[in-house]
């Protein structure tokens, strides 16, 4: 018979081996999700000892990595939660059309040189600033399923929601994204055989007079959320009507 | 299929989460419509290039030394 502290020992033992290798997936989300270095420390912290101490409560079995982020979203969302955060709705329609524009604009350019990576020369910073320009709950979708690699399914167990929704976050959230992303490609010069390299220095300039307007996402040492930033921490959703197949499609049976 | 269709499954094409059957009238499309073609090719290549520029951090040194040594302070 197990002494209690060789037990509670060997528990804090298994915990660690189980846990720890997660410790830079979690990390990279908590930052995405917190834009700076030091909330995201300590967002991870708080995670993995509120995992320990819950440790017990796991199931065997399940997906013990989305565990760890269910924990870690609900934690995130109880210190934001102190501040008020109204919901902010987003016209969709003129995201889509400006994707529209966009992309019918620039596809000739986008798929030449199919080998070579896409917007190879785009700064971190840009990248991280499209990325933050995205209402909260599409951005954890994106980050869920484009960048860990989660299912459907079990981001809708992290985030505690139906699939549909998941589904049309992420159509939503990508597409955001990706109209983003070309938009700054498009203005900085980012897209090969298209603007000359002077753009690129005009650029400074241009961000400067522009630097109210802005997303706050470029500011790595930012505490709290700014005020238009928490208006933007959720979107207005509606599950997409997709008719997505069958029943041999195990991903969308409700269960 | 038209391209309408296409547009709104396109994502989840990408992710093989359509069933069979649209998934093959999909690509029957796209075998057909080089619009629709180049989209898809431009959805996939950004998505690789954000995999790439968003996965990047590591935790640091000293968070993880922190984490092992609070849990083994729990653990005792």
């Amino acid at each position: 018979m197990k002494s209690a502290e060789a037990y509670e020992h060997e528990q804090g033992w298994d915990f660690e081996k189980a846990a720890m290798p997660y410790v830079d997936s979690l990390y990279n989300t908590a930052y995405r999700m917190t834009r700076n270095s030091e909330d995201a420390e300590d967002l991870v912290q708080e995670t993995y000892l509120k995992a320990y101490k819950y440790y017990d409560k796991f199931e065997e079995g399940t997906n013990f990595k989305a565990w760890l982020f269910k924990i870690m979203k609900n934690t995130f969302i109880n210190n934001y939660r102190k501040k008020k955060l109204t919901p902010h709705k987003i016209d969709f329609s003129e995201i889509e059309e400006s994707y529209e524009r966009v992309i019918q604009k620039n596809a000739p350019d986008l798929i030449k040189d199919p080998e070579s990576e896409i917007f190879q020369d785009m700064m971190d910073e840009d990248v991280k600033r499209a990325l933050d320009s995205l209402p909260h709950d599409y951005k954890m979708v994106v980050l869920l399923a484009d960048i860990e690699g989660f299912s459907y399914k079990e981001i809708a167990e992290i985030l505690d929601c139906p699939v549909g929704t998941v589904m049309s976050r992420l159509y939503r959230g990508r597409k955001m994204l990706e109209r983003t992303l070309l938009e700054y490609a498009r203005k900085y010069g980012y897209i090969r055989g298209q603007a000359e390299p002077a753009k690129m220095r005009s650029r400074k300039d241009e961000e400067k007079g522009h630097k109210k307007k802005e997303q706050p996402g470029e500011e790595t040492e930012v505490q709290e959320p700014e005020e238009n930033e928490e208006e933007a921490l959720f979107s207005d959703d509606e599950d997409l009507e997709l008719e997505l197949e069958e029943e041999d499609n195990e991903e969308f049976s409700i269960e | 299929m038209i391209c309408d269709e296409v547009k709104r499954v396109a994502y989840f094409f990408l992710d093989g989460t359509l069933g069979q059957t649209k998934c093959i009238e999909v690509s029957k499309h796209l075998g057909l419509c080089p619009d629709c073609e180049a989209r898809t090719t431009i959805h996939r290549r950004i998505r690789i290039f954000l995999k790439k520029r968003l996965a990047r951090l590591t935790a640091p040194t000293r968070l993880k030394q922190r984490l092992t040594r609070s849990l083994r302070a729990f653990a005792d």
